[in-house]
């Protein structure tokens, strides 16, 4: 028994672990994804044995039949480590969207750091506070991703028991990456601004989830948070300002207060809306007058969550399709062979079956198959289409009840920004003809990240902006709406 | 007579709720749920053959092509929407008797959660099927369910959860209806549930679909 050497085919990793060790435990740091956070329920974390041999419970047998994986395959999150293997894991190349844009600032000394804390991925930038320059920039997977890819796992994983380890596991990386980005500088920030949800702020600040794990959702506290390096564990910037941004609401967080100081939402004459197709799916309308915001259920289709061949924008993923007279044309992120489809791509795909009349305005599909194929073994099945359906619909169903709530039409905003994880990947005719979007091409901007835009306009001001924007902003809950269940399920009907 | 029925029957499974209702496309123009049940109505057909050899074939037929992935939510809610269009003029007979009803089906969505789509999806398929519904509303605790049990006895209860977080309020509830009303039968569904949960809490039923809880009802009640 003791101790086993575990090798990472091809990433040429050998790790020595101990007897019984979990291999979800080692997995996570290589960038093996566990979106249902261990219960084998979806089977996205599937390894191939090349050497040795991992003993297969009742349970995880059942798991891999219905799965119909071949007998070399298994569900990294149902493995122990008994004896020393080699696995061959999928290279994955995360592709996390940092930002170079433009915005308005007061020069003043130093350097600062802002902090892009997702729920799936973190992006660190050092900015020279004079010129608003970028100096460096880290990218990392939020190594709570062995928890579960969406907030509700991760509240689960706190109430049972896991939010310390979660607490610093994200403290740690955050850590990390900006030493990694101050090394061989002789730079000291006087300031961190960090922006994310609400429950990767709690998260990071060590504060109970269970207010969030459901109705009425009370959270107190909700304010900005203040830390010291030493709070944190660091042993380095004993003298800077750590700061997390105020979270709006009990789901909308202040990545989304970033993203309304990005976009300038708060001091515009015109009703403007900011939809960030995150993990969360928040939408935002207003003017500098007002502005009601909520988060929809959105997120998990995109990311790929619940489809059958999904995939985040990572090496192998589809990121696109055009259409090429009657041909499906698709583009491969890193060129290699297609191993699933991203959420930008989903669109493409449901846009261009639609316009094919593969598809009909229910999403049913035409031929009465099962599936229908997008490129070589990349079929989008039946059920990922109702899945798109539902995403889509409530994008589509937020717009509106936010809008009615502000007491005008859809139709009044002059302009709606796209932010996001794979936003600027998004192709904006197929956008509008699958209905998520209602409105017309021209009002349309992509925006990126507008939560690190946002952390960085932060490092710039003296704590004024947040309170200015939190006092004309309203948090709704859109389920609370009678009329929701209505438009919702009419908004599911594509075109 | 029997031309009306198969009327109906159409009417109902692709979502025709009036004359002058839009949907479905290749429907447009003709006579919907509510016309064709007033005309059943008039021309003497029985309130029961109505129920039986429209309404609840019409249903089946719409909730098994969810279940096969056939059609979607949108198409079902207008199903859904016809076949209340004809049973808001059959409600006289169920009060009167003339209808007998299957049983009773109280259903709500547990404590904690506030998601009622998947909720009112199954509500009405069941009532599809001929059952009276009893529709607690969200948020709902095991007092709740108790109370209705005993002001319903005999009803079948249906337990809804779409949050892995508010899921486990779903054992609470089973452990107070065996407390107080123990004969109860209690099925389960919603997005984060399976049959080793239902298990697991001690409920009698997991019901993947809407036709599943239809299915395991009908087998209670023959």
């Amino acid at each position: 028994m003791g101790q086993h050497t575990i090798r990472l085919h091809p990433l040429g990793k050998e790790l020595v672990v101990n007897d019984q060790t979990p291999l979800i435990d080692l997995l996570h740091e290589y960038g093996v994804e566990f979106p249902c956070g261990g219960k084998g329920t979806c089977g996205k974390c599937q390894v191939k044995l090349l050497k040795g041999d991992i003993p297969v419970s009742a349970s995880h047998r059942s798991k891999l039949d219905h799965f119909k994986l071949p007998d070399d395959c298994r569900l990294a999150c149902q493995c122990l480590c008994t004896e020393s293997i080699t696995l061959q894991v999928e290279q994955y190349n995360h592709l996390i969207l940092a930002d170079e844009s433009d915005f308005e600032f007061e020069p003043q000394s130093g350097v600062g750091v802002a902090v892009d804390l997702g729920t799936t991925t973190l992006v660190t930038q050092l900015v020279d506070l004079s010129n608003a320059k970028i100096l460096a920039v880290e990218t990392l997977l939020n190594p709570q991703v062995k928890y579960g890819a969406d907030l509700i796992s991760r509240i689960q994983a706190g109430l049972d028991g896991h939010l310390t380890e979660m607490t610093h596991l994200i403290r740690t990386a955050i850590g990390k990456m900006i030493s990694i980005m101050l090394t061989g500088t002789n730079h000291n920030p006087n300031k961190i601004v960090l922006v994310g949800n609400t429950v990767m702020q709690r998260i990071f600040s060590g504060n109970d989830l269970a207010p969030l794990s459901c109705y009425p959702f009370h959270v107190e506290d909700l304010g900005l948070k203040s830390f010291s390096s030493s709070d944190l564990g660091w042993d380095f910037l004993a003298d800077t300002t750590i700061l997390f941004y105020p979270s709006i609401g009990s789901f909308v967080g202040s990545d989304i207060l970033a993203g309304i100081a990005a976009t300038g939402l708060y001091k515009k004459e015109k009703y403007t809306a900011l939809i960030d197709l995150g993990t969360n799916g928040e939408i935002v309308v207003g003017n500098k007058d007002q502005i009601i915001c909520a988060s929809t259920a959105a997120g998990p289709a995109f990311e790929g969550a619940n489809l059958s061949m999904g995939m985040r924008a990572t090496t192998g993923a589809i990121s696109s399709l055009r259409l090429a007279g009657t041909k499906i044309e698709s583009s491969v992120i890193g060129k290699t062979e297609p191993k699933g489809i991203c959420g930008s791509a989903l669109i493409d795909a449901v846009a261009i079956l639609l316009k094919l009349e593969q598809i009909g305005m229910f999403g049913e599909i035409g031929s009465g198959e099962e599936r229908v194929q997008i490129d070589g073994p990349i079929c989008l099945t039946q059920k990922d289409i109702y899945e798109f359906l539902l995403a889509k619909a409530a994008i589509a169903a937020g717009i509106t009840i936010l809008s009615k709530n502000l007491g005008i039409d859809t139709s009044e905003i002059s302009e709606i920004y796209i932010a996001g994880g794979f936003g600027n990947y998004i192709n904006t005719e197929h956008l509008l003809s699958t209905g998520m979007v209602e409105t017309t091409e021209d009002k349309i901007h992509k925006m990126g990240n507008t939560a690190l835009i946002g952390a960085k306009i932060f490092l710039f001001e003296n704590g004024e902006l947040s309170p200015k924007i939190l006092g004309k902003t309203r948090h709704v809950n859109l389920e609370g709406f009678p009329e929701f269940q209505d438009i919702y399920i009419s908004k599911m009907i594509l075109g | 007579m029997s031309e009306i029925i198969a009327k109906l029957l159409e009417a109902v499974e692709f979502g025709k709720i009036d004359q002058k209702s839009p949907y479905p496309p290749q429907l447009r123009g003709m006579d919907g749920s509510h016309e064709l049940t007033q005309q059943a109505l008039e021309s003497g057909v029985d309130p029961q053959r109505i129920l039986e050899d429209a309404l609840i074939p019409a249903m089946g037929n719409v909730g098994k092509k969810f279940s096969e992935n056939k059609i979607f939510v949108p198409q079902m809610l207008m199903s859904a929407k016809a076949m209340g269009a004809s049973m808001v003029q059959l409600k006289p007979f169920f009060a009167s008797g003339a209808i007998k009803s299957k049983g009773t089906f109280i259903i709500g969505t547990v404590k904690g959660d506030l998601h009622d789509i998947g909720k009112n999806l199954v509500a009405m398929m069941v009532e599809g099927g001929g059952w009276t519904i009893v529709d607690l509303g969200v948020d709902v605790g095991s007092e709740r369910f108790i109370d209705a049990l005993k002001n319903n006895p005999g009803a079948v209860v249906g337990l809804s959860a779409l949050l892995t977080t508010t899921m486990v309020n779903m054992g609470e509830i089973v452990a107070g209806i065996r407390q107080h009303v123990p004969e109860t039968k209690v099925l389960i569904g919603g997005a984060p549930v399976n049959a080793d949960f239902c298990k697991s809490i001690g409920a009698d039923f997991y019901a993947p679909d809407p036709q599943k809880a239809v299915e395991y009802l009908n087998r209670l009640a023959s």
